[in-house]
């Protein structure tokens, strides 16, 4: 390979060189993959141009109170200041919030958090606006905080928000739960809680803005460059086409770059841009990242759950709160996901849950991959593996008397139709892992090292759901040269679905993707196209990128049909060659049928829009079918557990997700590896913690995320295909769904090898050898 | 305080008049345009900022510009034409290696760094290669992959 992989970077990095978008052979997809190997400057700090000035964040130092008066004068005396930009400086409104109007660019007078950004220093240079802004002085008139979100609840509770400290409240309702525990012989209540997690994209959150004829140019790191632009516009009280937002090369987000942070930095460099008519960079430390980007929420969620002594689930009743922090943010939507999986992968007859989005003075919480999914089924999981050892039943025996089959119905009633493939993703997991066998052999095991298996079963409801209008625009050009320039509202930042929404294009018009390139999403050309998250950018996107596909290729079948001399039925596109399906020595090249249309005058620029269909949701009744198609998954963990300490480490994992078609193969192994080690990260290691409402861990060396040496020993991934009806060519989401199941895998694998329960995660050690010492320990009551 | 130093990024000497309190890092990419440096942390956590001093992997955000005078700094633009880094950012390519791209510059150095040690190494050695530079993206498989296909054959 390496003669070949040495000619091909090469031309490539020609290519390259002259501007071209850079793209590798058919059996690699991704169109971005040379960019990156090469190191070439395309994100948005390497964008920086000469004479730029520096705007750095400033944030509370109290959880909850009053400004009374900030001391600016010795931070605006420091060398290489330009300014102070402080709420006074905003000319249009002070809100940066995604949903509801609960959140001010620059907290005034009020703070409610740590996270609350009050303004931002400008200068010269990064270390100068760094320096300055630790000069400034802010005092408080404190106020009452509350950081546990049960204590919210209390009805004499202060009140965080005029409105209350509820944001968001949610049920379902399903048959009649008192009756199936009247029918139980077995009930089990137990809470379990999740901790806050933080996503730690790689390149924190960063905008850089550059005056711009009336208005203002902004580059920056982001999911959703639409909803940025009318978040600035908003501030600085422009019309929104002069504010000018472009996405650049964006390294990680997984879903706080759809939440506010990125308006909060894009605002304030536009801001600056526009007082001091400097290109200005606004960049968060890693620091700023953790402390003032949105987190995974908190969740406090009890089970009551009655089953047959036969191992069949007959009720269930849940309660759950997620702790949004200061602000609701995504957080409205993420308690709907919670609650919609509340139950997980199961059939229960009777469902009963209620919850609550309540608001505290700890930093907020937002969108993080799983997007409620890792809690609920964290606590549902776990629930199972509690009820299959009171029962005395293998876990997974129990596990397959009452997941959801095809025909079974969900907690909302919604009935599973053919496209369900989880029967077949646990079959590959249980074969793989040689489950059986080793569960059996576990059993009885004496030794201080000890193995453990752990399950966990994964619905997923596919893109928004009842989360708002989901759809997606993609326009497709084809240039006189025969390039095809693919360009969307939509987004890529990293998972490689921009790749595949080409792909889709790409295999309808029968030419290889090598022709393809993708243009930056970009205000000013790109139709809005409603935020890039849910994983929904292969399924939505994919959808409108196969009708702007199909509708050219309405236009070019006929022209190849002209040039071959035959009927347009019989010609077909292969390889960026038309045939005559009937003569197939008879053959056009696609340059030529591009420079015949040219020569016509036949259009080829085409745009595809694709809207899912309404999901009918009753939130009066609680019932309905919120989701058109769902991912399935399995994952079984196994363990070695070090008795004397508690300490553990992963032996194997065995993932199996039904992703209806995988688009790229390569691309969708690529999302359940990271995926399920982003949720190992979450199950063992990760905790954001607040000590009264300041966050104590905000950087990589005290907050821990999976290296190289933490993840399993063996990890088998399996591809499990059951087209589904809303995704092109059957396809459903992926790059979300692998991080909900390791919580409750290694949860329940660490139970089975040393009898501990931890029900708050992450499970770490410590909790596990407190779990043992309490077990030895007399009882003195 | 400045101070006049000599540095060889990628084989070209460069007198620089650096404050002595500048980074390795902001010289690499402010002064002299290697910006497949990244900067993820700061604080010498994520290594997504790894270049060679003196053929040693170093985290340039923990280095001071002053600490490389007359000493020799490689970052992946000065081995851009390679042949075995090219064969690695092709296995990286080939593999799916970078996602969001952004520790992709830095894994590149710490594999042709192992390389340059090991024609075939254990999945074990590639781990603790690239142990330093955190990866959120791909859950390290692809890259460990990619590494052994990008280490075969080698010259040592």
């Amino acid at each position: 390979m390496s003669e070949q992989v040495s000619e091909l970077l090469d031309s490539l990095r020609a290519k390259a060189e002259r501007g071209d978008l850079l793209y590798i052979g058919e059996s690699v997809v991704r169109v971005d993959s040379l960019e990156k190997v090469l190191g070439s400057p395309v994100y948005t700090a390497d964008l920086i141009p000469k004479g730029t000035v520096y705007a750095k964040l400033f944030h509370s130092s109290v959880p909850h109170g009053i400004i009374k008066r900030m001391e600016l004068g010795q931070a605006r005396s420091c060398p290489g200041v330009l300014g102070i930009l402080t709420p006074k400086d905003i000319p249009g409104l002070n809100e940066s919030s995604a949903v509801l109007p609960d959140r001010q660019l620059y907290a005034d007078p009020v703070v409610r958090s740590t996270g609350d950004i009050l303004g931002a220093v400008v200068a010269e240079t990064y270390p100068a606006a760094s320096d300055a802004a630790a000069r400034i002085k802010v005092d408080y008139d404190p106020l009452p905080a509350i950081f546990d979100p049960l204590d919210a609840l209390k009805p004499d509770a202060i009140r965080i928000h005029q409105k209350g400290n509820i944001a968001r409240q949610m049920k379902i309702r399903k048959g009649d739960v008192e009756e199936g525990f009247s029918r139980s012989d077995v009930i089990l209540e137990r809470t379990y809680r999740t901790q806050f997690q933080d996503a730690v994209p790689l390149e924190p959150e960063v905008g850089l803005a550059i005056p711009e004829d009336g208005g203002v140019r902004v580059i920056g790191s982001m999911q959703s460059p639409h909803h940025t632009q009318a978040a600035v516009a908003k501030v600085l009280k422009l019309p929104p086409e002069k504010v000018h937002v472009i996405q650049a090369v964006t390294g990680g987000a997984f879903g706080p770059k759809s939440d506010e942070t990125p308006f909060d930095v894009c605002s304030t460099a536009a801001l600056a841009a526009v007082k001091y008519r400097r290109p200005v960079y606004c960049g968060l430390d890693r620091e700023d990242s953790m402390v003032m980007h949105t987190k995974r929420h908190p969740f406090v969620i009890t089970h009551k759950t009655g089953v047959t002594s036969d191992g069949m689930l007959v009720a269930d009743e849940s309660r759950l709160v997620g702790d949004t922090g200061a602000y609701a943010s995504l957080g409205v939507f993420v308690i709907v996901r919670a609650t919609f999986h509340t139950v997980g992968a199961y059939e229960i007859p009777n469902v009963k849950a209620d919850s609550f989005l309540v608001y505290t003075d700890n930093t907020y919480s937002g969108s993080l991959r799983g997007f409620g999914g890792p809690q609920a089924i964290f606590a549902i999981e776990s629930q199972m593996e509690e009820l299959a050892r009171k029962l005395g039943m293998d876990p997974l025996e129990f596990r397959l008397r009452n997941m959801l089959v095809p025909g079974k119905k969900s907690a909302t009633s919604a009935v599973m139709d053919g496209s369900c493939g989880l029967p077949q993703c646990v079959e590959k997991v249980v074969a793989s892992s040689n489950y059986r066998e080793k569960a059996a052999r576990y059993r009885n095991q004496n030794g201080n090292l000890r193995r453990g298996l752990g399950i966990a079963l994964l619905m997923h409801g596919n893109s928004l759901g009842p989360e708002g209008n989901d759809y997606g625009a993609v326009h497709i050009e084809v240039l006189s040269d025969g390039t095809i320039s693919v360009g969307s509202g939509l987004t890529e930042y990293g998972t490689g679905a921009m790749s595949g929404i080409m792909q889709v294009a790409s295999s309808v018009l029968g030419v290889p993707l090598s022709r393809f390139k993708l243009e930056r999403p970009d205000t000013s050309k790109h139709r809005e196209s409603g935020p890039t998250v849910a994983s929904r950018v292969v399924v939505i996107g994919g959808n409108a990128s196969k009708q702007a596909a199909e509708k050219l290729r309405g236009r070019i079948l006929p022209l190849a049909a002209e040039l071959l001399k035959t009927d347009d039925k019989r010609v077909t596109m292969v390889d960026g060659m038309a045939f005559d399906r009937r003569k197939p020595s008879a053959k056009v090249e696609w340059d030529t049928i591009v420079a015949e249309a040219y020569r016509r005058g036949v259009g080829l620029k085409e745009e595809g829009f694709f809207m899912a269909p309404p999901a009918p949701w009753d939130q009066e009744v609680g019932q309905g079918t919120p989701y058109v198609q769902y991912t399935w998954g399995a994952l079984i963990v196994e363990v070695e557990l070090d008795m004397s300490t508690g300490y553990y480490t992963l032996v194997g994992a065995h993932a199996a997700y039904d992703v209806g078609k995988a688009v790229n193969p390569n691309g969708v192994l690529g999302q359940i590896y990271g995926g399920t080690v982003q949720g190992l990260g979450y199950a063992m290691m990760e905790e954001l913690l607040h000590k009264d409402g300041a966050v104590v861990n905000p950087n990589l060396g005290d907050y821990y995320i999976p290296t190289s040496m933490d993840i399993p020993r063996e990890f088998k991934a399996f591809i499990v295909e059951v087209p589904g009806p809303l995704g092109p060519f059957g396809a459903k989401i992926i790059a979300e769904p692998p991080i909900v199941l390791p919580g409750a895998a290694v949860r329940n694998a660490v139970l089975n090898a040393s009898g501990v329960s931890v029900d708050d995660l992450p499970v770490t050690s410590e909790k596990v050898l407190m779990g043992m010492k309490l077990r030895q320990a007399p009882r003195t009551h | 305080m400045k101070r006049l130093i000599t540095l060889n990024v990628n084989g070209t000497d460069h007198p620089i008049n650096v404050d002595v309190t500048v980074r390795l890092i902001d010289v690499l990419r402010d002064q002299l345009g290697a910006r497949s440096v990244k900067e993820g942390c700061s604080t010498g956590d994520c290594g997504i900022c790894a270049v060679l001093v003196d053929g040693k992997l170093v985290n340039s955000c923990l280095m001071l510009a002053g600490q490389c005078d007359g000493r020799r700094v490689t970052t992946l633009e000065g081995l851009l034409d390679d042949p075995e880094m090219k064969r690695m950012q092709g296995s990286f390519i080939a593999n799916n290696a970078a996602q969001c791209g952004f520790c992709t510059p830095a894994m590149l150095m710490a594999s042709w760094d192992l390389a340059r040690r090991a024609s075939s190494p254990t999945d074990e050695e590639i781990k603790v290669a690239i142990s330093g530079i955190l990866c959120r993206c791909t859950g390290y498989y692809q890259i460990i992959d990619s590494i052994h296909q990008g280490c075969k054959g080698t010259r040592r």
